[in-house]
């Protein structure tokens, strides 16, 4: 989970002059989820759902403003960053597809699923395909297990999936 | 055999035997309304906040979120009010696998758990509340924020609701969303994680009802255990009569300080089963009723092998116990509890040291990393069942395996070694599937130049 060991003293940030965290983020940040908080720190989570939701990932620069924005360090915001699976602080492809792998969806099946979709793909979990249009994740219990096997395609859930039936959504996907 | 006479949680979700699932749809606050809803938030609001309380005391609520501690006590808990916030925090973190329970109130009936909310509220004179969901549940959560707004343009919350000033402030309900971490589940990483630090589970004492979030008093309960006490309020004063009328007694000989098993529950039923879902069922249902009745059978006539009671971290049963009686009384048999009830059925044809390395992977990946017995150890077993399962372990890795099993965990049987429970679930989880199916785990593994020194059962 959040033990990624990296040396980030000669790190460089690619920079942008844009801001990622814009002033109309900032904006609804500071009338609509602040003030739900008595600290401007609780404020992290949902700031940085808000960036994803509307960049598609995290960068550092990013990452800086909402510390700058919530008089935090950057590296605190980090911190909980990386912490969570859900923020991605690379980039990914346009369709993120997370096969849960937890039991009930083992002992339904899983195994044989992932192996199909890895080769209709051509790609091993965690990376993205060339045309960037999908990148294979694996990921434990979505909550699903009564209609195990599944997955989530960016924020839709597929339930009861077979390798047939998901290569019909895969292909439908645009 | 103990049967539910009427659907109290799903009342309005259609869920076999009284409804096809297929007919599920949400239930908006006008549909809520219409069938009685809102009605226990106003007998609440009838009743002094104090008897609020004394009245789920007295129905012997019992925590629907794994740990099956008496609701009514911990609301009790709370110091004086002193005119500063105080917080309630529902755990809608939902990740234990096997757990599906509380996702069907979330998306179909909103409504019955802020109803909940807003009882606990008034009852334990707490201003705001924050609804941690996880971040996996992307619909659930634009169902609760759909149900939230109605809420607030009822007056169920906000200025002038009708909860009326707690704390001299109007009561808010605010959603948080997690973004896929376990560990947030476990109460105080919740908190750390709606303060926007990682979610690392903080040491106790002091426990959250005296210091949790932003240092405030602060209640945390489960979906369903809030869900739970609108239909008791609905009844009034008679609620707590009608709740135990339902599930079972304490075991007999047990202590008064023991509970017992009250009241209707949500069983999350998958694995091979014919028609797994989520059904609801007193407390006391055996798990052969659960099965044969509402699941309608195994899948493809397989024998039962094993069930987890409630998710993984409660451990497994055994053969035998296909006629167990699933009540927090469960752990007699060998489980860590009832856990939520999330019941995960295994047939004849289930590798169980498949079923381990499953297991051990996932604690390992949800470990927090806080606790090293815990983020080394649970690594461990799963390297260590990785390699049993492909052939090469010896017998003494097997020993190795249950004294890493026993080393770590919060409670006595794991040393207390660390600050939460995950580490309790991991050990549980392994150590009843390598006791209790050990002939497989011999099998696989070569007993080449090694002799086992484990004691089985131990």
């Amino acid at each position: 989970m959040a033990w990624i060991a990296k040396n980030s003293a000669t790190m460089q940030i690619d920079r942008r002059d844009e801001a990622y965290l814009t002033i109309a983020l900032k904006k609804q940040l500071e009338d609509e989820v602040i003030p739900r908080y008595d600290t401007r720190m609780a404020a992290t989570m949902p700031a940085l759902h808000l960036v994803q939701d509307t960049h598609g990932w995290l960068p550092h620069q990013a990452i800086e403003e909402i510390a700058d924005f919530l008089g935090l360090q950057a590296s605190q915001v980090l911190d909980t960053a990386t912490f969570y699976e859900e923020y991605w602080l690379k980039p990914h492809g346009k369709y993120v597809i997370w096969v849960c792998q937890s039991l009930s969806c083992e002992i339904m099946g899983q195994p044989g699923l992932i192996n199909k979709i890895k080769s209709h793909l051509g790609i091993q979990i965690g990376e993205t395909t060339d045309d960037g249009k999908f990148t294979l994740m694996d990921v434990e219990c979505l909550g699903s297990c009564g209609t195990a096997p599944c997955a989530l395609v960016n924020h839709k859930l597929h339930e009861n999936i077979t390798a047939d039936n998901f290569q019909t959504v895969l292909n439908s996907l645009e | 055999m103990t049967t539910l006479k009427e659907p109290v949680l799903t009342k309005r979700i259609p869920t076999h035997p009284w409804g096809d699932p297929a007919e599920r749809k949400l239930v908006t606050y006008d549909q809520y309304v219409k069938t009685d809803g809102y009605t226990g938030l106003a007998n609440a609001l009838k009743m002094d906040s104090k008897d609020v309380i004394e009245l789920i005391k007295a129905a012997e609520v019992r925590g629907r979120g794994g740990a099956g501690f008496p609701a009514g006590m911990k609301w009790s808990f709370l110091p004086p009010e002193d005119g500063g916030r105080r917080y309630l925090a529902i755990n809608a973190d939902e990740s234990e696998p096997g757990t599906f329970k509380d996702r069907l109130l979330i998306e179909f009936d909103p409504h019955i758990i802020i109803e909940g909310i807003a009882i606990c509220m008034h009852a334990c004179r707490l201003d705001t509340a924050y609804f941690y969901i996880r971040g996996e549940y992307h619909h659930q959560r634009e169902m609760f924020e759909n149900a939230i707004k109605e809420a607030y343009e009822n007056k169920v919350f906000g200025p002038d609701s009708r909860l009326g000033k707690i704390n001299d402030r109007w009561p808010d309900l605010f959603l948080h969303r997690g973004a896929g971490a376990y560990i947030c589940g476990e109460e105080t990483a919740l908190l750390e994680s709606l303060e926007g630090k990682r979610g690392w589970p903080r040491i106790k004492p002091p426990f959250p009802a005296v210091a949790g979030a932003f240092g405030r008093p602060t209640i945390i309960n489960n979906v369903e255990t809030l869900a739970i006490c609108t239909p008791i309020l609905e009844r009034g004063e008679d609620g707590a009569k009608w709740f135990q009328s339902m599930g079972t007694q304490r075991p007999q000989g047990a202590p008064p300080h023991v509970p017992a098993s009250f009241g209707p529950k949500l069983f999350g039923v998958s694995g091979h089963v014919n028609r797994p879902g989520v059904y609801e069922e007193e407390l006391g249902i055996t798990l052969k009723d659960l099965i044969e009745g509402l699941c309608q059978g195994m899948r493809n006539g397989k024998k039962f092998k094993t069930a987890i009671p409630g998710g993984i971290s409660t451990g497994v049963l055994s053969t035998e116990d296909y006629d167990v009686k699933l009540d927090f009384d469960i752990t007699k048999y060998d489980t860590l509890g009832l856990g939520t009830a999330g019941v995960m059925v295994m047939d004849e044809d289930t590798c169980m040291v498949a079923v381990a390395r499953n297991i051990a992977r996932f604690f390992g990946h949800e470990s927090c990393g806080q606790c090293t017995p815990c983020r080394e150890g649970t690594n461990w077993m799963s390297k260590m069942l990785s390699r049993i399962e492909a052939g090469d372990g010896t017998t003494r890795d097997l020993d190795l395996l249950l004294e890493i099993a026993g080393s770590m965990g919060a409670l006595p049987s794991g040393r207390g070694a660390t600050i939460c429970g995950l580490a309790d679930g991991a050990n549980w989880a392994i150590r009843t599937i390598v006791n209790k199916f050990w002939d497989e785990f011999e099998a696989k593994v070569s007993s080449k130049g090694f002799v086992s020194l484990s004691v089985v059962g131990g």
